[in-house]
This record gives structure tokens, sequence and C-alpha cells, in this order.
């Protein structure tokens, strides 16, 4: 933990994420530090946005957290701070009571039926 | 503008006990190639391996919190990887080129992928560039009906090395060959008789530009690949795919079925110039490349997935109902296709 930011230093970064990491090598040195968090910022607006077509099946609700987190919410209020799509399910699995699984019928054919509504 | 990456290439040589795994590696190193290659294994066998650079390790292994065996780091290769960087570092030895960790008979290969690529100094060091099995021609279908870990190890590798094909009848060999492209049909595989093998062509970089095609032998999609509870499906998709929904429904898979995905191996067409480059074993997944061009004029996604007890149809039903976030539709991929491979 940074004293100075109180944010977790990140030893790890999850495969998600990388792309960033990598468009940010890419276009360094002399690239707008501005622009690149622009970039991160939609990306993870963007990520909260599919993710959360997915989460509410399981009742739940996630949301950026300053742009260093994401925070899942169910229903009663309890809420869950994660820093990865890596750590955001087994939190949603916590808070749900049930593995969130992709395969799961009942889970596709709302997807479907969201998609084809 | 993108660094050239220095990071030592590792290969892992996996297979099961007595599949000729030393006797492959006394080969390999004798070659001048390898001369700059530093060789961790874990026992000295019968086989006596002659190199200056061998080191041994003893398998010791720490377990997460979530239990699960692919996401366990190996301590003792850490242990013995710092130190090989070390003496690089320091000159006291010459540049290190290249490490070779071979595994026991028995060993996940997974869980010493998990270790280099989690740990926060050796994940900028070294990258996980091979991983190899041998596979004893004529014991080599008894292990797969008889040993899920066998199993695992043909689905974890790159390229497979069919050994001791010179005392085995051509029956066998086929069968086995046949057996093989059916668990992996995206791995290259060799015949090595005596542990002759060509060491250039087995230790050649996958990379873009190398002309590495590999074909994927894509079953019919109502004659999926199964082999017991093992299956392989290779999909493509209608268009360009998002690559954040795909993380989401991949990690949301990894999550709730990873120790029943042995295998993941593609180019996913992201709408940028060139694919993604996704590659995984089990939970572990190696960071994804986003190339800056398509290694050939078929620029549409391919991507393999090998499964255990997860039936093609369920994972395409279930890309398909994640259509409307990954913005195309998935189609599985007919037989012979040929997909270059970086």
């Amino acid at each position: 933990m940074c004293v100075l930011c109180g944010q977790d230093f990140v030893a790890q970064v999850h495969w998600t994420d990388r792309h960033l990491e990598h468009r940010a090598r890419a276009a360094a040195p002399g690239s707008d530090p501005v622009a690149f968090q622009g970039d991160r910022r939609r990306d993870r607006g963007h990520r909260v946005v599919l993710t959360n077509e997915v989460v509410r099946h399981y009742g739940l609700r996630v949301e950026d957290w300053g742009g260093s987190k994401y925070v899942l919410r169910d229903h009663k209020g309890r809420t869950e701070l994660v820093q990865d799509l890596g750590s955001l399910w087994p939190a949603a699995a916590k808070l749900a009571g049930r593995t969130p699984d992709p395969l799961d019928p009942a889970l596709c054919e709302a997807l479907s039926a969201a998609h084809d509504g | 503008m993108k660094d050239r990456d220095t990071r030592r290439p590792v290969t892992i040589v996996t297979g099961f006990l007595g599949s000729g795994k030393t006797t492959l590696l006394a080969r390999v190193l004798s070659e001048p190639l390898m001369a700059n290659t530093a060789v961790l294994v874990n026992e000295f066998g019968e086989v006596g391996l002659d190199h200056h650079l061998l080191r041994r390790v003893d398998e010791r292994t720490v377990l997460l919190g979530s239990g699960c065996v692919c996401c366990t780091t190996r301590e003792d290769l850490v242990g013995a990887l710092m130190e090989l960087l070390d003496m690089d570092q320091r000159g006291e030895m010459p540049t290190l080129e290249r490490v070779v960790i071979e595994t026991t008979g028995l060993a996940d290969p997974a869980p010493i992928l998990h270790t280099i690529y989690t740990d926060p100094v050796l994940q900028h060091h070294f990258l996980v560039d091979l991983v190899l099995a041998t596979v004893d021609a004529v014991n080599g279908v008894l292990h797969l009906d008889r040993n899920p870990e066998s199993v695992k190890q043909v689905a974890a590798a790159d390229k497979v090395v069919v050994t001791k094909t010179d005392i085995a009848e051509p029956g066998i060999v086929r069968r086995l060959l046949s057996r093989l492209g059916t668990i992996n049909p995206s791995a290259l595989t060799f015949e090595a008789a005596f542990g002759e093998v060509d060491v250039h062509e087995l230790f050649r970089p996958y990379g873009v530009g190398t002309h590495a095609a590999l074909t994927f032998l894509a079953g019919k999609p109502d004659e999926p690949h199964d082999v017991g509870d093992t299956y392989s499906v290779s999909v493509t998709f209608d268009g360009p795919i998002d690559w954040t929904a795909f993380g989401i429904w991949f990690s949301m898979l990894l999550n709730a079925r990873g120790e029943d995905v042995l295998r993941v191996k593609g180019l996913l067409d992201v709408g940028e110039a060139g694919p993604v480059v996704l590659n995984g074993v089990q939970h572990i997944i190696h960071p994804p490349q986003h190339l800056g061009k398509w290694p050939d004029e078929d620029h549409r996604s391919r991507i393999i997935f090998i499964t255990r007890g997860i039936r093609p149809e369920e994972l395409l039903d279930s890309l398909l109902a994640f259509r409307g976030l990954l913005g195309a539709r998935p189609l599985p991929l007919h037989a012979e296709q040929t997909v270059p491979f970086p």
C-alpha cells in the first residue's frame, strides 16, 4: 500500500489488462499521458458496461472505483473491492452465493434474450 | 515502437515417467547451439546428463489460498532461476541464452508457467516460449488411457516428441500419432528414435515470420474430437470481436471451470491491424501479445479449446449467447484449416 495515494502496488498485471500496458509502452516516450489516461478510462468504462450485462443476472452491479479498482455491490448493499477481472469473479461468487458460469444455460438464455430483445 | 524483448526464453520439457525426457535432453544439450543453456532437473536419472550449467531442484510447491493445483508457486524454481539471473548479471557465467526445465514424470506443467508469470522479478526476466512433451511410442497409448496427467501434458505442449519409435511397431506409432492429434491438434509432432531429433527445428522459436504453420485438424461441427472426456474444438467468428468482452467471458470461464480448460491457443481478430495471440494452460494465460500485423492472408480469428468434460457445443452455445457483448457470432472451424501460430 502506498502511504501517499492509498493504493496497492500491483505486482501482477492480469492478462485482461495487458493491452493497456502494451499500448502505453508502444506509445512512450513522448506520448501524451493525458491521452493515455483518457484511453484507459474509456476502456474501464466499457468494461464496466459489458460486465454489468453479465453480473446483473446474479443480482450484482459493478462500478469503476476511482479509476484504480472496481467495486462490486449486491442488492443488500454488501460490497467487494476488486483489482481486475481475475479477482472480480471470485468476489461475485462470494456475494451471489454461486459461481458465475458462462456455460450456465440459464445465463446463456438470459443474455440471448437481452440481445434479441 | 516496441522495445526488444530481453527476457530469456524458458523451455519446459515434460513427459510421463520413462518417456525419454532425459535421453532427449542429453542429445539436445550436446549441440553447440545449446552451450549457453542452463538446465534445471528434478532428479538425476539413470541417463547421465553432462552439462556445465546443470542444476538440480527439489520440487517444492507452495499451495495458494484457492487450493487450485495449477496456481501453485514452485519456490524451488524461483530460487534456482534467481540464482541463474544473479550469476548472469554478475558476469559469473557466459550469457544465459536459454533455460530448460525438466519436470518430473507426474508433474503438471501449469505451476511452472504460473511461477514464472506471477513472480514479481522473474516475470520481467524470463518468458516461457515452448512447452515440449515427450511421449513413449511403445507405452504412450497406455499412459494416455490410464493417466490423466499424461493427457494434461500433451494438451499443454506446443511440440510433442514421440520417442522410442525405433523399438515400436509402425502400427502402434500410427495409432499414437492419431491419438495425439486428437487430444491436441495444435501441437507439432516430432519422431525421435534413440533421442535423435533435429534440435534446431525442435527449439526454433515459434515466432511470426518463421513460417511455423500448424494444421488445426478441427472436426466437423457434428464430429467433435473426443477422447474419453477430453474434447477439442476450433472456433472462428463472423467478424472482429470485442477484446474486452472476450476477456470477460474467458476470465469468467477460467474462474468457473479453469481446471477443465486444459489448453487454449489462437489468434483473435479484435479489429486492430494485427491479431491478439492467446495462449493458456488451465488458469495460466501467457501475457496476450497484440501483433502489429497478421502472419498470413487469413485475417479471421482462429482459436482452439482443449477441455476436459466441457462439450464443444457448450462452449459454442455460450459464445453465441455472448454475441451481443462480443460483437460477432462464433462459428466452428472446419477440418484442415492451416493456422500459422506465433
